[in-house]
């Protein structure tokens, strides 16, 4: 010991002490950077496995649910539709209600169109083929069309079209009603059959669009349409009536 | 006597490593920061060292203080939304290899020197 302070060995001591620090930084970096190599990422990919299994299980319990209170709903609407007068009114406002809110499964003439991303690629760089994929406002604007041609249910994918239905690019992929859905694209609408197809085919219209950068496009007219109900009834938390006083 | 330090490192490396719990990896980034400081300091010292102007008070007040200002600045870059910890990394980067570089040149040098004195003398 004598001999470490002794003169020119006098830097050993704090020499070591600083070997001691960095050393223990060392030990604690690299041991925590080894964790979060090797298992944060797999602790956090089992963790959403683990979430998206819940909610899918969660999902489907609901989905039963819902399927169960209609049933009732229908009960009692079966009840009340045999009863006279003005529950006979309401009834009839209901049905029409529902239909509007998509919330039962409707059937009727109508059209079937079913596009896909383009045949046509120019070539492999990235972004280039932006130009030949479906995209949101493509959808957007299809729905959009049949509406304005007085489509009365539509639904893509197999996903109703309703009131707050939003048609949302999400990262690469396209959402409605929060469900992501892939090419090809099909929608159904039903509606006024010649209506809705001179909707679509309108000239410099979206179709026409499409149809010049080679998308396969496949427009049907059909007589029996059938559009699913959406999952999800939307809920009206914000939005209340405005109740008119009498006399006013 | 170069030993001595170097165990200090080893056992504070396999202290550390076996017996402590890893840290919070939100941490993670400015302790590994504070180790490039420290890895500076280090660099620093081995140049002065062989420049024969190596000061302990320098070098260990230097150690800690770039430390802990190297990990300050990531943090206040972090709360800022400036990416100042890329600044840190690339001077202090940019100060290790020119450190190195130095020492290196240095120890090149004096090997040609002694290689010449030895040469000088056999031929005398």
């Amino acid at each position: 010991m004598a001999l470490l302070l002794s003169g020119s060995k006098r830097w050993v001591i704090p020499f070591t002490f600083v070997c001691l620090v960095l050393g223990s930084m060392l030990g604690i970096q690299v041991h925590t950077q080894r964790l979060r190599g090797a298992t944060q990422v797999g602790r956090q990919t089992s963790a959403l496995v683990g979430m998206l299994t819940r909610n899918e299980a969660q999902v489907q319990q609901q989905k039963q649910e819902i399927d169960q209170l209609r049933a009732r709903l229908a009960e009692y609407e079966k009840e009340a539709a045999s009863e006279k007068g003005l529950t006979r009114l309401m009834n009839e406002d209901l049905r029409a209600a529902r239909i509007a809110l998509g919330t039962v499964e409707v059937k009727g003439p109508g059209i079937e169109l079913e596009i896909a991303d383009s045949t046509m690629r120019t070539s492999d760089e990235f972004g280039a083929q932006d130009v030949y994929v479906i995209h949101d406002f493509d959808l957007l604007q299809i729905a959009n069309e049949l509406w304005c041609a007085g489509a009365e249910a539509i639904s893509l994918n197999n996903q109703r079209l309703i009131t707050g239905s939003a048609i949302a690019c999400s990262a690469r992929l396209i959402e409605v009603n929060g469900v992501t859905v892939a090419n090809p694209f099909l929608f159904r609408a039903i509606g006024d059959k010649a209506k809705l197809v001179s909707a679509l085919n309108i000239r410099d219209g979206v179709l026409d669009r499409l149809r010049v950068l080679q998308f396969p496009v496949k427009l049907t007219a059909k007589d029996d349409v059938v559009i699913l109900p959406i999952a999800v009834a939307p809920k009206y938390e914000y939005a209340r009536p405005v109740e008119k006083e009498a006399g006013k | 006597m170069i030993a001595i330090p170097f165990a200090g490192l080893v056992l504070g490396f396999l202290v550390v490593y076996r017996l402590l719990p890893p840290i919070p990896s939100r941490w993670a980034d400015y302790v590994a920061i504070a180790i490039v400081a420290g890895l500076d300091a280090f660099a620093g010292a081995g140049r002065n060292w062989l420049e024969r102007r190596f000061d302990e008070a320098i070098f260990i007040s230097g150690f800690f203080v770039n430390m802990v200002l190297a990990a300050l600045l990531a943090y206040v870059g972090d709360k800022l939304g400036v990416d100042l910890y890329l600044a840190v990394v690339v001077a202090l980067g940019i100060r290790i290899f020119n450190n190195l570089g130095r020492a290196r040149a240095l120890l090149v040098s004096m090997r040609v020197e002694a290689r010449k004195a030895r040469a000088g003398a056999s031929a005398e």
